[in-house]
């Protein structure tokens, strides 16, 4: 079994000779395998804003009408098949360019899924969902983050994940080596250069310790990722992605940007996480709503062009802590709600279809009264995920103990 | 009164200790300089301030430009000087920006304005502790005014009114003038809030965040007020979230004078001072936190009620308490230790200077004393105390607040409410790590035009690498470093310690590089 530190020397070296044969079977540099990348959206996506029964008279009688989906207008909604039979779904117009993904078979939704607990506190359940966990009491019996639990099942423990975020997301909480890193596009480089690197080597050599540790992480990445972001003449070149892809100066164009040219160098890195911003709309929803969702649509189109050739080994599951209120306020917003859509991208997926078990917008129907329902546990689309195109069935066991496996329905028949 | 080691109350509650700092603790006594502390005289730092300039250059097309002759107004606004960031004057000063319609960037430099202030003031004034505490509310009760330019315009009187004014004082006094200002009622939308479809963000975000915190959140256990314990008494253990829509009802027609429209043509002015529309509250009968509120009370007196009570609740105690001691203390201080500050908030709930007294007493306490080097610093804290020990008067450049930007602590610019983390987990990351070395890299070098630092000559006139590596250790630690520490600098160096020094050619270059090194060690990472 590779120690980490075997890993990162054995991956720095590679990058100075590219014609050495790959030191293990599941080593940098050998035969890929499948990876995961994770997209948070954080802040609460509105659900009944992406895709919503646009006849339903709850849904029409709730929300203001520059809140709602509409058949008709300037930007009308899509029509969107594979939806729950009995109403007329529709998809927000800015998500227009992930239909092609998901007339191919390729994207599949899941409709009212979420976590089971009933928390509308963003912090409490942004845990919840990237913990994997039912309940908060459950905290100190599963120990740390959903894909640190599925990297370690994987047998991936030793291997660095990477999120291209400022700091470790919750879902990574307690994996060994997390590289942070927002954005490559200037590498991981220090300003003080060579000299700095060698003094920081010796200093933080003995690794004992929280910072010592840290510091040692740090030194990781910059030795793993940025030898192999520079050229001879030390400048990093500009990303040029394939098949004429292009991502926007977005938050999340960067992050998928920074991600797509990471699984590009064959590090043998099984998980990927980014976050994205903005989604708590409580004011002033429509304009702020259908910029992220374009940028969103977007920054996935461009991604799924970019990693083609890759598609067949990569699995994107896009989730958010929860939707939000049916009901819309005064301030042209929705406050927070609990019955959410994910996302899911991967191979050999029932793709082309409204997933979930679509539960109604009718009082009785709705959470407390007042929120659309979870029917879906989130946890059962990433067992089902495990189970297909992941390949690591035996993984759902450890990463969700207690959970009760219900199939979503999003594996195709054989 | 036991004597605290001077050295760790200036590390943990001051930036970092200079030669003078300890002088004059050891000359007052620590008790003395804890006690002076917390009755800060005066705004001491008022005249390096007021000479302190930002370049603000911006060319931004006219709106008032018609393209028709004789072109009365020309085609573009543009400004390219250096402005003082001393922002004087009530709120309806700095809202003539918006009164006016002036261009963003007019805007967007309020917040410039205050981060330099909050940098220089952290390096150079007396009253370091207080501006410990600054920071901490302004995290507790964080605004963004990076997302919206209105916060930014606000935030001048939101720092001088709202947070200095009762850092050291009384809570329930604070919630409410954060609770009425503009920057706080723009951030949590409460202005835009109507009595019919009240917008919920700032009343979850009092209880959640400000009051209470999410250990009282009782919603997974309880759906109805009445099953909450205690509630039949009138003393709910914690809060759910019909609670928080009920406040949410009772802070409707809370708002500021931001020029909405009142019907009939009328309009509110624009200045961005707190007012009331009582056409816009929710009079009906309420119920918070299991206590009963008649309809059609007098005007603001619900939202002052549902402030009485999260201020007067236990919960609150714990919760503020014990972020207070993890500021202060440790990530992880002891329930004791929690519970024992609890006493001394309650018991000044109702006395001005609460806040200051809850200090004292953590400081005094048996854990504060052995928590050295039990926090990881915060990047402001990390340049502070760089600052100070280094003798870089620091100028604050847009290139050092990119770099703070991006080290993670975005100086009022931190999206979410929760503010910026406390956990060394969060500031530890490879990413985070990565930038504090960047941070100190380019402050020593003078990267940013931020200033030299002053004993960078001396180290430089040192006749051995060895003895250099001394001189810049005892400037940020107050003792030599030990000899695998020297080995590892000296060596990555490709230095011997018997090497010549003083006489070398990049005997300057050096002499920065040894002291940002040693910024580097692990043990300057901590306070």
């Amino acid at each position: 079994m590779i120690t980490r530190r075997d890993f990162i020397a054995a991956a720095s070296a590679l990058a100075f000779t590219p014609n050495v044969k790959a030191f293990a079977a599941t080593g940098p540099g050998a035969a890929p395998g499948p990876f995961l990348v994770s997209i948070f959206l954080r802040g609460g996506m509105d659900a009944l804003a992406l895709i919503a029964p646009i006849d339903d008279r709850d849904y029409i009688a709730a929300r203001a009408v520059e809140l709602r989906l509409l058949g008709d207008g300037d930007r009308p909604a899509l029509r969107l098949e594979g939806g729950p039979k009995g109403h007329d779904f529709r998809i927000h117009a800015e998500a227009a360019p992930l239909l092609d993904l998901y007339r191919s078979h390729r994207l599949a939704f899941v409709h009212a899924a979420g976590i089971v607990n009933g928390t509308r506190s963003h912090f409490g359940a942004q845990e919840l969902a990237e913990r994997g966990l039912t309940n908060p009491e459950e905290s100190s019996r599963i120990q740390g983050g959903w894909m640190a639990r599925w990297l370690a099942a994987a047998g991936a423990a030793e291997r660095p994940a990477f999120a291209a975020t400022s700091s470790v997301p919750e879902a990574l909480n307690a994996h060994l080596d997390t590289i942070c890193a927002p954005d490559v596009r200037f590498g991981l480089g220090l300003p003080g250069g060579k000299q700095a690197f060698d003094v920081l080597t010796r200093v933080y050599h003995e690794g004992r310790g929280p910072i010592q540790q840290a510091g040692l992480r740090a030194l990781d990445g910059i030795e793993l990722i940025d030898g192999r972001l520079r050229q001879a003449d030390g400048k990093v070149p500009p990303y040029v992605p394939a098949q004429g892809a292009s991502y926007e100066e977005t938050e999340i164009g960067r992050s998928l940007q920074s991600v797509a040219r990471v699984v590009r160098m064959d590090l043998g890195i099984r998980a990927f996480a980014i976050d994205m911003g903005g989604w708590d709309t409580h004011e002033n929803q429509p304009g702020r709503f259908a910029a992220l969702i374009g940028q969103l649509a977007r920054g996935l189109t461009a991604f799924h062009l970019d990693l083609r050739d890759r598609l067949q080994h990569m699995v994107v599951v896009v989730m958010t802590e929860f939707g939000r209120r049916l009901r819309s306020n005064k301030s042209n917003g929705t406050d927070h709600g609990h019955g959410g859509v994910m996302l899911v991208s991967a191979p050999k997926i029932a793709g082309g279809r409204v997933h979930g078990s679509w539960p109604g917008l009718h009082a009785a129907a709705l959470d407390n009264g007042v929120d659309l329902a979870v029917t879906t546990d989130l946890r059962n689309v990433l067992a089902e995920l495990m189970v297909g195109p992941l390949a690591t069935p035996a993984a759902r066991a450890s990463v969700f103990p207690q959970l009760q496996s219900r199939p979503v329905g999003l594996l195709k028949e054989a | 009164m036991i004597e605290i080691d001077p050295r760790l109350l200036l590390a943990k509650l001051a930036f970092g200790p200079t030669a003078r700092d300890l002088e004059e603790i050891t000359r007052a006594g620590t008790d003395r300089w804890v006690d002076e502390q917390l009755r800060p005289t005066d705004d001491d730092c008022a005249a390096r301030i007021a000479s302190a300039r930002w370049r603000l250059k911006y060319r931004v097309p006219n709106p008032a430009f018609s393209g028709a002759a004789p072109h009365a107004a020309p085609q573009f606004l543009e400004v390219d000087e250096d402005r003082p960031i001393a922002v004087a004057g009530p709120i309806e000063e700095q809202w003539r920006v918006v009164a006016d319609n002036r261009p963003g960037p007019e805007r967007t430099f309020f917040r410039q304005a205050v981060s330099v202030a909050t940098l220089l003031r952290a390096v150079h004034s007396r009253w370091r502790l207080r501006e410990l505490l600054v920071d901490f509310w302004h995290n507790h009760f964080n605004v963004n005014a990076v997302g919206d330019a209105l916060v930014a315009v606000s935030l001048p009187s939101y720092d001088r009114d709202v947070i200095r004014t009762h850092a050291l004082g009384n809570f329930r006094a604070f919630l409410e003038a954060v609770a009425g200002s503009a920057a706080m009622q723009v951030y949590l939308n409460n202005r835009s809030s109507r009595g019919g479809a009240a917008n919920e963000n700032y009343g979850r975000e009092l209880f959640e965040l400000h009051t209470m915190g999410r250990p009282a959140y009782l919603n997974a256990l309880y759906s109805r007020w009445r099953d909450v314990p205690g509630a039949a008494q009138g003393k709910p253990q914690g809060y759910i979230d019909q609670d928080v829509y009920e406040a949410a009802r009772a802070f409707t027609g809370w708002t500021i004078e931001d020029g909405s429209g009142l019907g009939g043509g009328r309009k509110l002015p624009i200045t961005g001072k707190p007012t009331y529309v009582e056409m816009w509250h929710d009079n009906y009968q309420k119920r918070v936190l299991a206590t009963e509120f008649d309809p059609y009370q007098p005007a603001m007196a619900d939202g002052r009620k549902v402030l009485d009570l999260v201020a007067d609740h236990p919960a609150t105690a714990r919760y503020v308490c014990g972020k207070l001691c993890k500021r202060l203390v440790s990530d992880n201080p002891t329930p004791g230790l929690v519970e024992a500050t609890g006493k001394i908030w309650t018991e000044h709930r109702r006395k001005p200077r609460q806040i200051a007294e809850v200090v004292a007493a953590i400081v005094r306490s048996e854990e504060f004393r052995r928590s050295r080097g039990a926090k990881v610093k915060r990047p402001l804290e990390l340049v502070a105390s760089f600052a100070r020990a280094t003798g870089i008067a620091l100028s604050v450049t847009p290139g050092l607040l990119n770099e703070l930007d991006a080290s993670g602590q975005r100086l009022f610019g931190w999206g979410p409410p929760t503010g910026h983390p406390d956990d060394a987990a969060y500031w530890l990351s490879s990413h985070a790590v990565h930038r504090r070395w960047s941070l100190l890299l380019g402050l020593a070098d003078n990267a940013w035009a931020t200033g030299l630092p002053g004993i960078a000559e001396t180290v430089a006139a040192e006749p051995t690498a060895g003895r250099a590596m001394i001189t810049a250790h005892q400037a940020l630690f107050g003792s030599g470093p030990d000899q695998p520490t020297a080995s590892a600098v000296l060596g990555g160096m490709g230095l011997n310690p018997t090497d010549g020094f003083a006489r070398r050619k990049d005997a300057s270059a050096l002499s920065r590089r040894l002291l940002a090194y040693c910024g580097m060690l692990p043990s300057f990472q901590t306070r």
